[in-house]
């Protein structure tokens, strides 16, 4: 009787006090990742957060972190390669380029123009597969896991055609300096063009290409098209271009802001300016765009690789280097339009066999840079759209 | 360039005929007295005082931060290669690299830094970018960047000493165990010797 009274109004005292004191909130502190999917890696975010919102956010990184500059100090050039093949594994073959490209320039070496063709098309072929991952896993993440398997079976194709040249599916460890390697099989007798890129890869590749545009047609619909992936990406992670270009951030994320910036079409390190295609752009800045530049540039290498294969020289795959390669003493950079945007190595050379210093200027960690300020004010669900819409890759974060 | 790593210096090879470089016109906006354009890479020195007007200066022109990062010149090295030829100038070299997002210009702006005083005014109060990248070459060389909004460690775990990029700092993993790629890279004398020989290689 009154114990229940009693009882009733005690538990409406406590509701009142705890409405009042939930008014109140005190900002929290969550932990997302390392270990957490969308992080591509070992990403950990220390959030701030304000209920859903994000009030503050420290990116920690360093879980990955191989000290690849170290390493390189106590390897010769050609061991080199092996190394920054693992930067970004997506795009393994792309990393090579920039290396080898700024010792050759160092020691006065060209490549020949077959194995800079070579070089092009095999950079443009790791470039769709990159983003053929980030068409799977980007709309995968915000919950639209269909588009995942149309890109992941097109990937296959391209990563077929890398192997048969290469050997490798990842980290295909196939430049030279001055050239690339003799194509597996090849043995002594390698230096007929014939049997330098495998037999039927140049009709296989355009089978392929044909095959990526088409289903690039069917990702348009999938994921532009997809209303759950346009619901959590239009207008998130707004990146003016300003602020972009202040911290660095190159490659599809600079293009999606509307600045029309291409390695390929400024620099010379590879024949580019042969070819034609143009710079996808985009104008609103958020992840969406992002998604978009990124599609439409599956569609411009594609029309790279076509032409290439069209005009690819015959002639040797290496200019003639010593035997053991010593780097004169001197400073070069040189930068490529990599997949996730400007790879560089400043390699300075002490005039050995092996690099005085490399540093490794790496799209994805420069890309990052601009995290704490796409997030802050963002809501936590938020997090995930603008995580992957930023496409990068830990091993490239931490080198 | 007077210094003896010039990238000029006799020992380089000739390089290929390139459009010229535009080094000459970026020392005049950032103020710097010596410049160089050795491989294609526009290079100028400013001395340490300079460091942050230089960069406000270059801004207007090259607005993207590229990176930033160090070098430690010693002729005294616990892991790699030394210099060949003459000793180099001890010092820690401090690099960054502005570019534009429209014709593809670029400049390295390099400033020296005495061993023995590791102190650079920061330029995360110029290009937003640099925090990072300054945050990196603090741990990697122990170089302190005065003004900092950040000064913490960006990739090293708490409690690690040394700093890892500095030729002092011996690579752990090989004092431990000796590596087997060692084998591949011992001298060739008889293939040193014979200059100008050029084999095909790959074969």
């Amino acid at each position: 009787m009154t114990t229940a009274e009693e009882r009733y109004l005690l538990a409406k005292h406590r509701s009142e006090v705890a409405v009042s004191v939930e008014l109140q909130t005190e900002d929290m502190t969550l932990n997302i990742g390392p270990q957490h999917p969308s992080t591509h890696g070992v990403l950990r975010l220390v959030a701030t957060v304000a209920g859903e919102r994000l009030e503050k956010v420290q990116p920690v990184m360093g879980y990955m972190h191989r000290g690849y500059e170290k390493l390189a100090e106590v390897r010769t050039y050609a061991q080199v390669t092996a190394l920054v093949n693992r930067i970004d594994w997506i795009s393994g073959f792309a990393n090579e380029v920039p290396f080898v490209i700024a010792a050759e320039r160092l020691m006065g070496v060209e490549a020949p123009e077959r194995a800079q063709w070579i070089r092009l098309i095999l950079t443009e072929m790791f470039r769709v597969s990159n983003h053929l991952i980030f068409l799977c896993s980007f709309p995968a993440e915000l919950g639209a896991p269909t588009p995942l398997m149309y890109a992941l079976r097109e990937r296959e194709r391209v990563l077929d055609l890398i192997e048969g040249v290469t050997g490798g599916r990842f980290h295909p460890n196939f430049n030279r300096i001055g050239g690339v390697k003799p194509a597996a099989g090849g043995g002594g007798k390698q230096k007929t063009v014939s049997q330098d890129l495998p037999r039927g890869f140049i009709d296989g590749t355009r089978r392929a290409m044909a095959a990526v545009l088409r289903t690039c047609d069917d990702l348009e619909g999938l994921v532009l098209g997809n209303e759950i992936v346009q619901q959590r990406t239009i207008g998130v992670g707004y990146l003016p271009a300003e602020r972009a270009i202040d911290h660095g951030v190159s490659g599809p994320n600079l293009r999606a802001a509307g600045v029309p910036f291409d390695l390929r079409k400024v620099d010379d390190y590879l024949p580019y300016s042969r070819f034609d295609f143009d710079v996808v752009t985009a104008t609103n800045s958020d992840a969406y765009d992002r998604c978009r530049v990124r599609l439409g540039e599956i569609r411009q290498s594609a029309r790279i690789i076509s032409q290439a294969l069209d005009s690819l020289p015959s002639g040797p795959l290496q200019a003639k280097v010593p035997r053991v390669i010593k780097v004169p003493r001197g400073e070069c950079y040189v930068r490529a339009e990599n997949p996730k945007g400007e790879m560089g190595y400043h390699i300075v050379s002490g005039g050995g066999r092996r690099p005085y210093r490399v540093k490794i200027r790496s799209a994805s960690f420069c890309n990052l840079t601009v995290l704490p300020s796409l997030l802050e004010g963002a809501l936590i669900p938020d997090i995930i759209a603008i995580l992957g819409s930023l496409d990068f890759v830990l091993g490239d974060v931490d080198r | 360039m007077s210094e003896p790593d010039a990238p000029d210096s006799p020992a380089a090879a000739p390089v290929p005929e390139v459009p010229p470089s535009r080094a000459a016109h970026w020392a005049a906006l950032a103020g710097a007295a010596e410049w160089s354009d050795a491989f294609r890479t526009a290079k100028v020195r400013v001395p340490r005082e300079r460091w942050v007007e230089a960069h406000r200066a270059l801004k207007a022109h090259l607005p993207f931060f590229s990176w930033l990062s160090a070098i430690d010149w010693s002729n005294e090295v616990a892991v790699g290669d030394p210099v060949e030829g003459d000793p180099v100038a001890e010092r820690f070299e401090v690099i960054s690299r502005l570019a534009d997002v429209s014709a593809g210009e670029a400049v390295i702006v390099s400033t020296d830094l005495p061993g023995d005083d590791l102190q650079i005014d920061s330029l995360s109060g110029v290009y937003g970018g640099a925090n990072w990248h300054e945050r990196e070459a603090a741990e990697m060389f122990g170089i302190t960047f005065t003004g900092h909004p950040n000064p913490v460690r960006i990739y090293l775990p708490d409690g690690f000493e040394g700093n890892p990029l500095r030729k002092s700092y011996p690579l752990l993993a090989r004092e431990v165990k000796p590596w087997p790629g060692a084998v591949e890279v011992a001298p060739l004398p008889a293939v040193e010797g014979a200059a100008g020989e050029a084999k095909e290689g790959g074969a």
